[in-house]
């Protein structure tokens, strides 16, 4: 080995940094370009990161929920005795539902209708999350070996949580609809019975959404839901997004803005599903169009 | 050997990076991995530290969010400034060390931050308060760590603290004062 003198070492050591520090530039200039696709670097980091995360994740979740439950026996006694009766009324409700159930059914059969899901529901776990505090995306047990692909919506019992922006072969990473740069088409109630259509972005608060672009002239309160519109080419319509918590009304040329609280708790959330959804085609004349890679990226 | 022992401190301070956060949210706010890259800048081995720097920097980056390169970015300055405060000033008391971690993470999380709003990509916290906790939490984490590495890795801190001891007990030998007859 090649010993160098204190002096050459400290010559040498500008001319390093600066090199390193280009190379570093050019790959931060090459990942912000917004062009959809992902990273072998963080592929096959992740990849080696699952080997640490999910043993670490399964052993702490584990040991929590032990003590969780010592926590949970001080209060099962009175717990247990509610529940009794609840079950007591619930048994009577339950004969009811089943009336109506095979009445459905009958129906149903008379009508020739099938019951179908429209896209296959993965269910997942959070194994990772960002390394860094100045962001917001997750590590999650699936990958591209489970059928997983970019841009997968990724939902929690709440609502929509994210999208698949990474995909390894046994883990995937997942960008939070909190994050400034995600944008999600939705629309204020139910889609078909309002026109309150807008975009959910991130803000600078991991518990708040904000809604753009919802015309001003349209009646908007707190409390109501914002839904999906499926118009966004990611995630499919009618999914739950959040609650309104503020409307800044806006005028009949200015738009409304709308402040969101999400419906996923998504600081806290450990189980998670990926939706094995492919977003439809655009019809053939939209692809002509002279702007499509654009808006394909 | 001391390059193993730091080698081997770094790989452990990026796998506590990538799973700590999940198992407390709080321990999101220490930057293990600066911890170390600081720690091997003040021995005052420059091109080692910037290049651990700009590993421990990438192995982050590509868990992250943000922008793949961005912390590499950050720590491999961070790096080389400290190796040349270390290099023009003595800085082997652990007192004077705790100033340093402080001051690195300031210009870590300002860099990275910058280099991010520079490139269009605004990270969803806010700037003030995370560059606060931050710098408590990787300040305390790394005043605990320099002492651990100091009393367990150092090879000139034994010896020191070898010869200390050995000059005490030759010094009471030689004691000519007699309390007693």
């Amino acid at each position: 080995m090649v010993e160098r003198s204190q002096q050459e070492v400290w010559r040498l050591t500008p001319w390093l940094v600066i090199a390193l520090l280009l190379l570093n530039f050019v790959l931060m200039a090459f990942d912000a370009r917004v062009d959809g696709g992902q990273r072998v670097i963080r592929v096959w980091t992740q990849t080696v990161a699952d080997f640490v995360q999910s043993p670490v994740t399964t052993v702490t979740s584990s040991v929590m929920n032990y003590f969780s439950s010592i926590a949970t026996l001080r209060t099962a006694q009175t717990e247990n005795e509610e529940l009794r009766q609840r079950i007591q009324e619930l048994e009577v409700e339950l004969e009811g539902t089943r009336d109506l159930a095979t009445e459905n059914e009958r129906l149903r059969k008379l009508l020739g209708l099938r019951e179908e899901s429209k896209y296959r529901i993965l269910p997942t776990r959070i194994i990772g999350r960002d390394p860094s505090i100045w962001f917001d995306s997750a590590i999650v047990d699936r990958g591209s070996l489970d059928g997983v692909n970019l841009n997968m919506p990724v939902v929690s019992s709440g609502g929509i949580v994210g999208r698949v922006t990474a995909v390894g072969p046994l883990t995937s990473q997942v960008d939070l609809i909190t994050r400034d740069k995600s944008g999600v088409g939705a629309i204020v109630g139910e889609v078909g019975e309002s026109n309150a259509l807008g975009v959910v972005t991130g803000t600078s608060k991991s518990d708040l959404l904000e809604m753009r672009y919802v015309s001003g002239s349209v009646e908007v309160q707190p409390g109501q839901i914002v839904y999906t519109t499926g118009q966004d080419g990611i995630y499919p319509a009618g999914l739950r997004v959040g609650e309104v918590v503020e409307v800044r009304s806006g005028s009949a040329t200015t738009p409304h803005v709308i402040l969101v609280r999400p419906g996923s708790k998504l600081e806290s959330m450990q189980e998670l599903a990926i939706l094995l959804y492919e977003p439809p085609k655009k019809p053939e004349f939209e692809r002509a169009l002279p702007n499509v890679e654009k808006g394909r990226r | 050997m001391e390059q193993v022992k730091i080698t081997v401190a770094l790989i452990i301070a990026v796998l506590l990076q990538w799973t700590m956060r999940n198992v407390a949210e709080p321990m999101a706010y220490v930057d293990f991995t600066l911890i170390v890259i600081v720690y091997a800048a003040l021995q005052r081995n420059a091109i080692r530290a910037i290049i651990y720097g700009t590993l421990a920097g990438l192995a982050v980056d590509a868990l992250s969010g943000g922008l793949l390169g961005a912390s590499a970015f950050s720590k491999t300055l961070v790096a080389y400034l400290v190796s040349e405060i270390a290099r023009r000033v003595y800085l082997d008391n652990l007192l004077l060390r705790i100033p340093v971690i402080a001051a690195a993470c300031i210009v870590d999380d300002l860099v990275y931050f910058g280099v991010h709003s520079l490139l269009g990509q605004q990270p969803n916290v806010p700037v003030g308060t995370t560059i606060a906790y931050s710098l408590i939490g990787t300040t305390v984490a790394g005043t605990l760590i320099y002492i651990m590495l100091e009393f367990s890795f150092s090879e000139r801190t034994r010896g020191r603290r070898r010869e200390s001891l050995s000059a005490r007990r030759s010094s009471r030998r030689r004691n000519p004062i007699k309390l007693s007859k």
